[in-house]
């Protein structure tokens, strides 16, 4: 047996810049997927206790035995918890997130339905609070104490505390009874309604992208109120987030230094101070996204718009499990997606983050 | 508080109107009826499985009976797709001759066979709709030879049981489950022997004035206009029903005319609507009835004595009636609805603390006691309940409210898990005296171990043999005079036992109108047909 040569002693490798990506991707995506897990385990087990009986929301009140014993079956409620839990995630491994009890559809063909309608009316509103909500924010922190502060504090606490369903209704009464500006309640006139095939199913775009202009214009107006009153509760809470971190930052030395050497105000604030809340504001924006998206249910009820967080709030009290568990799974993806996002945005705007 | 709060429900209230009259109108397109409705029930629309009256209203305008019920009297049968029938002598057998010139939207041509497989295909699939089947004696495994086509044009329908033949004629006029199926086009949508459940699901295939285009649940449903229809099509080319579920909403929408029609409003909104001069408010009695109810098998309950005290003596009948059902119900005490030649004349129950204190007292509760009280969280069961609440209160008996959705109220006393429940049911679809006293009161075996969930007898725990035999009886007579004798009887055993369940007004639905709707007629057992309906402008 001949010895092999001896290779000399070398120091201990580092890791190459794109392994150590590779690893921390991998153990980001590790990580989502047990967050993912772990929330559907904990839905599907409170779905389970809920007292809610998906069998008597089929069959009716009035189902003899025989009738509720035979659709208990077919659901699969017979068998034990665990073993439903596992059916559960094999189907959804392969894509199928079941039939949802309250429509009979596939719950992805409801999903698809139902989100770009919210989509649609979050995106808009996200943007009315944020370009309304931002400049008041940073106005009231340059006015510290002053009239204009305590002005912007009383718009962003009524735009907090008035309940969303009392600015709906009211929003209806003048702006489409008195004034007939607003379209009414659901996404498009009626007279127009399935004119156009959904693509993407953001009425906006799809019937922008058809040349239905009389489509767009009357989904144009409907979407309007909606979103600029989602909007004004987004507003509340971007500007007081706004003005917090804008204060912060003005009390710094680099502040102080700035305005020594004589930059103008603007300058100071938008560039200097403004720059640095940046990456704090994303998140916040981000988050609020998100939480308009599955919390527009009272605003959806109100304007009779069929997203989201009205189908939600339907299967969950149909017990509709299915629909539940695939709508559950959507908010925490949007949730955690959103994380992600913020924290690669992070890595733009701050260059510390990239070390 | 209360006060202001009411303060603030009248400006709102007062704006809304001003609102109304100084809008600018909209308008509904001339062809299309436009119905804001909610569909909140409205889980499938398969014929065999559809509970509620969401699809019932559907189904009469997509599908074809064979036979209908006349709007203005529902004991008046008028010929669907039967042209005419006969009963048999001795009541088992009634034959059905069908008109050669209806056809399915598919095109193709409705026969015998196709409503004897519809027939069969409910008590097959065994699902919420084949109950009232079941109930006159049919299975999955009989109804092969008691449901058939003896040609194209001729079905047969023979009565596993003695039944009233007249009662089996009503449901094939009113229960979901009797529409007539294309079954062609059902059985090309099969999928693992479902019979087309699936698919029938989210389609129809019928043969009935108006064409299912499209249902996404809880937001539209878009019928148009069948032109090959074997009567006069629909004036209506479109039918529009949108999900709402807001009274205010409605309410708005319909003044501003971008509604031609609205049900689901709340009181204070139908009456403020009445005053418009370009709306018309419409109610129909239907034969549901809202009940409260007690537990039997409740130790406090099973006392006669108590149940007198709580179901007749503490329930202020009058108040209830005159001040939360309006719009919702009628004031009636009988297990038997309004309108039927058996109905007896109210017995009049009154709000009486002294008498009930009296009965408690011997029952040896002259201090009451706590109890609960199940109710759907939903108008108007919870204003039944919060004054049933304080009217018991009066006589001692400090009662909780435990409020709730249909399914875990309604879940709840299918469980025979309650002690006192504010709800509404006992069928009455069928204008005959048998469909409620069934369900609310028969209960022919009384062990839980029965589990004869569909009878609020069982649920109430409530069983009294005589009772059960004047029911079975009334059902088997065919002399009339003799059956309205005996369900008078049945009646009056009703009044005398003081059962585990207490009506208190007859179920009323109203719809709101614009005044330019023609020829819409409210059916009392819910196939409101639209067919006729037009707009005057």
């Amino acid at each position: 047996m001949s010895a092999l040569p001896q290779s000399p002693p070398s120091a201990p490798r580092r890791p190459s810049p794109g392994s150590r990506h590779l690893r921390l991707a991998g153990q980001r995506l590790f990580s989502v997927l047990l967050t993912l897990l772990g929330l559907l385990l904990l839905t599907f087990l409170i779905g389970r206790v809920m007292p809610l009986d998906p069998v008597l929301s089929i069959v009716g009140p009035d189902a003899d035995r025989s009738t509720y014993q035979q659709v208990y079956h077919q659901l699969g409620l017979d068998r034990p918890i665990v073993v439903q839990f596992g059916y559960y995630l094999r189907d959804l491994l392969q894509g199928d997130f079941g039939n949802a009890l309250l429509t009979g559809h596939p719950v992805t063909e409801d999903l698809a339905r139902v989100l770009p309608a919210t989509i649609e009316l979050a995106t808009l509103a996200i943007i009315v609070g944020t370009l309304l909500g931002v400049p008041l924010g940073v106005y009231a922190a340059t006015r510290r104490g002053r009239l204009g502060d305590h002005a912007v504090r009383l718009i962003s606490l009524m735009g907090h505390s008035t309940p969303i369903f009392w600015l709906g209704m009211m929003g209806l009464l003048v702006f489409y009874a008195w004034l007939g500006w607003a379209g009414g309640l659901g996404r498009v006139d009626f007279a127009y309604d399935g004119l156009v095939k959904p693509v993407t199913g953001l009425l906006l775009f799809d019937s922008a992208l058809v040349g239905e202009w009389a489509v767009f214009g009357s989904a144009l107006k409907h979407v309007m109120l909606p979103a600029c009153i989602l909007g004004l509760h987004s507003m509340a809470y971007i500007s007081r987030m706004t003005r917090s971190f804008m204060l912060s930052q003005l009390s710094q030395e680099y502040i102080l230094t700035a305005r020594v050497k004589g930059l103008p105000e603007r300058t100071v604030i938008w560039r200097h101070a403004f720059r640095n809340i940046l990456v704090q504001l994303l998140t916040i924006v981000a988050l609020a996204y998100g939480g308009l998206l599955e919390g527009a249910v009272l605003i959806e009820t109100v304007f009779g718009w069929p997203g989201f967080g009205s189908y939600l709030t339907s299967s969950l009290l149909l017990g509709d499990m299915n629909a539940v568990m695939g709508s559950v799974l959507v908010v925490g993806t949007v949730f955690v997606a959103l994380n992600l996002l913020s924290d690669a945005l992070y890595q733009v705007f701050d260059p510390r983050t990239r070390q | 508080m209360n006060s202001l709060r009411s303060l603030g429900a009248r400006a709102l209230s007062a704006s809304l109107l001003a609102a109304a009259m100084t809008c600018a109108h909209a308008k509904t397109p001339d062809d299309q009826l436009i119905i804001g409705v909610s569909m909140n029930n409205l889980l499938t629309l398969d014929p065999a499985s559809a509970t509620g009256n969401n699809v019932v209203e559907i189904a009469c305008n997509v599908y074809d009976y064979l036979v209908e019920l006349d709007a203005n009297d529902p004991t008046r049968l008028l010929p669907g797709l039967a042209q005419e029938w006969t009963i048999a002598p001795d009541g088992r057998r009634i034959s059905f001759k069908l008109r050669s010139e209806a056809r399915f939207h598919s095109g193709n041509p409705v026969t015998a066979e196709d409503a004897a497989w519809s027939f069969r295909r409910v008590l097959k699939l065994n699902l919420a709709m084949a109950s009232p089947w079941k109930s006159y004696g049919f299975t999955a495994k009989n109804i092969d030879q008691l449901i058939r086509a003896t040609d194209a044009a001729t079905l047969v329908i023979d009565l596993p049981q003695p039944t009233d033949p007249k009662i089996v004629l009503y449901t094939l006029g009113t229960s979901v489950s009797a529409v007539i199926l294309d079954r062609k086009t059902v059985l090309e949508h099969d999928k693992n022997g479902d019979m087309g459940a699936a698919w029938l699901t989210t389609h129809a295939a019928g043969s009935g004035p108006f064409v299912l285009d499209e249902w996404r649940a809880k937001e539209v449903l878009i019928m148009s206009r069948y032109t090959r229809y074997w009567r006069e099509p629909p004036k209506m080319r479109r039918v529009i029903m949108r999900h709402m579920t807001e009274s205010q909403s409605l309410r708005l929408m319909l003044t501003r005319g971008d509604l031609d029609m609205a049900t689901g409003l709340s009181v204070p909104d139908i009456e403020a609507l009445k005053r418009n001069p370009e709306i018309d408010v419409h109610s129909v009695k239907r034969g549901t009835l809202y009940y409260v109810a007690v537990s039997a098998k409740d130790p406090k309950f099973a006392d006669k004595r108590v149940r007198e005290a709580v179901l007749r003596k503490l329930v202020d009948f009058d108040g209830i009636n005159k001040s939360v059902m309006p719009y919702y119900g009628v004031y009636h005490q009988r297990p038997v609805p309004l309108g039927l030649t058996a109905t007896l004349p109210e017995p009049g129950y009154q709000f009486d603390v002294v008498a009930a204190r009296k009965l408690l007292a011997d029952a040896g509760m002259p201090n009451g006691f706590k109890t609960t009280i199940r109710v759907v969280a939903e108008s108007p069961f919870t204003n039944i309940a919060t004054n049933l609440q304080s009217t018991l209160a009066k006589a001692g008996i400090d009662a909780s409210i435990l409020p709730g959705t249909g399914n875990q109220v309604y879940g709840a006393m299918r469980e025979r898990n309650f002690e006192i429940i504010v709800g509404r049911g006992g069928g009455g679809a069928e204008p005959h005296p048998h469909s409620s006293l069934r369900a609310l009161v028969y209960n022919p075996d009384n062990r839980d171990a029965a589990k004869l969930t569909n009878f609020q007898g069982w649920r109430t725990s409530f069983s009294d043999p005589e009772l059960n035999q004047l029911i079975e009886g009334g059902l088997t007579q065919r002399d009339e005079k003799k059956q309205t004798e005996l369900y008078v009887e049945a009646q009056r055993a009703f009044d005398a036992d003081v059962p585990a369940i207490q009506p208190v007004s007859q179920m009323v639905d109203t719809v709101v109108l614009r005044k330019d709707i023609l020829n819409y007629v409210g059916h009392p057992s819910v196939t409101t047909r639209l067919r006729e309906v037009s707009k005057q402008r």
